[in-house]
């Protein structure tokens, strides 16, 4: 590619994203956890509503979706499924998430664990093994940042160059606003993928079928390729236990940024309305993936099916949209691994040093807004640039382990008699089996490892839980007056109400 | 204590709960079997066209939920 307009139109896109970034700070001293990492809990249901949802779309939707779609067909849309869930999981828990963090005082995901079951060291725990999948997902999309640059910049920009300059790009704003840069950015980002999507795909979509009849291209598709239409899909890899599990184990899949998330809302009822709106944006996933099946047509001979919608736009669509296609997946890329970066700083320094070291709130959050520097300096910017080949396989773990910390959250939200051992116990008996059908005998009949792990894992939580000491009685009643506001039931006896939230929480 | 659990605890609350397991239902197997045809609905795949139903589902879900806790809410008040 020779034009030097796609290039401009991505930096530009940088320029205005770090503009933007760096004035969200808006004067405010960034120095206590408070502001830095919840942004004092004042986001409204708007900018709540596009930073949860450029944060959830990631480099995938411009790049691997289409890819899928190009090599398997309609399995993709499990995608689309799963982040609407998503959705209904965060209409339910995020408000009493929020209201733990405003009562309580918690930033973090970890420091949430830590506080309901009364155990520093399961909170930290929890930071770090979650970090895991973090850093690899935030890995992944810092190596997609580069490779838009290398595609935009004609190879002049290398990839051992894009990593740190995304990065830098990042770490400024990062740095300066905190997470009131993730929200400005993410919102600009979330509009600007919305708009660029929809382009690029009526744009093909055109260019195509000499029209805007969809129906046209499927037509086609249904005549030539009908295996692309239906489950199993062209790769007979999808299958129907598959497509199943892996929504369960992807809806459960609680991973700490959107926690942070939650608790930067205004208030709980801003998450709700932002979250019921959330399935909306999942619009954006629909005209990319059709540009995955004009390829199946206009590219048949791709090496790299991820490439699809870049290598059709440069070979058929004009630099200026070129350009906004670059601009449009590297704010996806952006918007997912900045909150992911942040979310890493912000629990290594709350859950791991800090207790470790004694440290007070305020050195805390000093500490929480240099600590991106080395993240990025000596974890992200090294592995992105070496793209170990273990990386996927890292993130798929990392994920699978996101899954298995649900008997944490069960106590949280749906049953007191949880135990610290128990949640332990159900952990570490459903990662073990995660990690082993994710890496040796890969999803056995077809079934999501992470479900294999919550099959083991549920059970274990319940026996050891009912076998060991619970958390303190204060400690339960604080949690459940916010998660179970009209009291407890109790399953196959008649008491319910409010009579049997003080016998519950008051009396045993 | 070990009995003791979340569940709703009024009819609207065993509504909502019902109506959320039933989108949730609706993307998942068995019914995802039933759309699984190479037909075109609206000139997209069927399975697409469910997807997108199912997506707008959890939206509407969510619509009503709101509409009926206010409702609660403003009846505590």
């Amino acid at each position: 590619m020779t034009s030097p307009w796609p290039l401009l139109i991505t930096l530009a896109y940088v320029a205005i994203a770090m503009v933007i970034g760096l004035r969200a700070r808006g004067g405010r001293r960034m120095n206590s956890l408070e502001e830095w990492g919840v942004a004092g809990r004042s986001m409204g249901p708007v900018t709540l509503y596009l930073l949860i949802a450029a944060g959830s779309v990631s480099a995938y939707t411009f790049m691997g979706a289409p890819g899928w779609a190009y090599a398997k067909g309609v399995p993709v849309f499990y995608v689309a499924v799963y982040l609407a869930y998503l959705a209904l999981v965060a209409w339910y828990v995020g408000p009493k998430v929020w209201q733990f963090g405003e009562r309580f005082g918690h930033v973090t995901q970890a420091s949430a664990i830590a506080d309901r079951y009364q155990s520093p060291l399961l909170g930290a725990l929890a930071s770090l093994v979650m970090s895991i999948g973090s850093i690899a997902y935030a890995v992944l999309q810092t190596i997609g940042s580069a490779y838009i640059l290398n595609v935009m910049s004609g190879g002049a920009i290398p990839v051992w160059l894009g990593v740190p300059l995304v990065l830098a790009c990042i770490a400024v704003y990062l740095f300066v606003s905190g997470q009131r840069a993730i929200g400005r950015t993410n919102a600009f980002q979330g509009v600007l993928m919305l708009v660029v999507a929809w382009a690029v795909g009526l744009w093909a979509l055109h260019g195509a079928t000499g029209g805007l009849d969809v129906g046209t291209l499927f037509a086609r598709l249904q005549a030539e390729h009908g295996e692309f239409l239906t489950l199993p899909g062209a790769g007979g890899d999808m299958s129907f236990s598959f497509w199943t599990t892996s929504v369960i184990v992807s809806m459960f899949s609680f991973m700490p940024p959107v926690w942070t998330q939650w608790m930067s809302a205004s208030s709980a009822r801003t998450i709700r309305r932002s979250a019921t709106w959330l399935p909306t944006y999942y619009v954006v996933i629909l005209p990319m993936v059709v540009v995955g099946f004009i390829g199946i047509f206009a590219l048949p001979d791709l090496a790299r099916t991820d490439t699809v919608v870049l290598e059709y736009a440069m070979q058929f669509l004009p630099v200026w949209l070129v350009g906004l296609l670059g601009a449009g997946t590297l704010a996806a890329s952006m918007s997912s691994s900045e909150p992911f970066i942040h979310s890493v700083a912000l629990s290594w320094s709350k859950d791991v040093v800090q207790p470790l070291l004694g440290l007070s709130e305020a050195r805390t959050g000093k500490l929480a807004r240099w600590m991106i520097l080395p993240l990025m300096a000596l974890v992200i910017a090294p592995l992105a640039i070496a793209e170990p080949g273990s990386l996927v396989m890292i993130l798929l773990v990392g994920l699978g382990f996101a899954t298995q910390v649900l008997p944490a959250f069960i106590g949280m939200f749906l049953w007191p008699r949880a135990s610290r051992l128990g949640v332990m116990a159900g952990i570490v008996s459903g990662f073990l089996v995660t990690v082993a059908f994710t890496t040796v005998w890969k999803h056995p009949l077809g079934i999501h490892a992470g479900f294999w792990g919550l099959m083991l894992n549920l059970p274990v939580f319940v026996a050891v839980s009912l076998a060991t000491r619970p958390a303190p009685h204060e400690v339960v009643e604080r949690f459940f007056r916010i998660a179970a506001p009209h009291g407890l039931t109790r399953l196959g006896g008649a008491e319910k109400g409010r009579a049997v939230e003080a016998s519950v929480l008051g009396r045993e | 204590m070990s009995r003791f659990v979340v569940l709703p605890t009024s009819r609207a609350g065993w509504g909502l709960l019902i109506a959320f397991v039933a989108v949730i239902a609706a993307g998942i197997w068995p019914v995802i079997g039933w759309v699984n045809r190479a037909v075109l609905v609206l000139g997209l795949p069927l399975l697409v066209v469910w997807s997108y139903v199912v997506i707008f589902a959890c939206f509407a879900v969510m619509l009503i939920a709101n509409h009926v806790l206010d409702r609660q809410e403003g009846k505590h008040d």
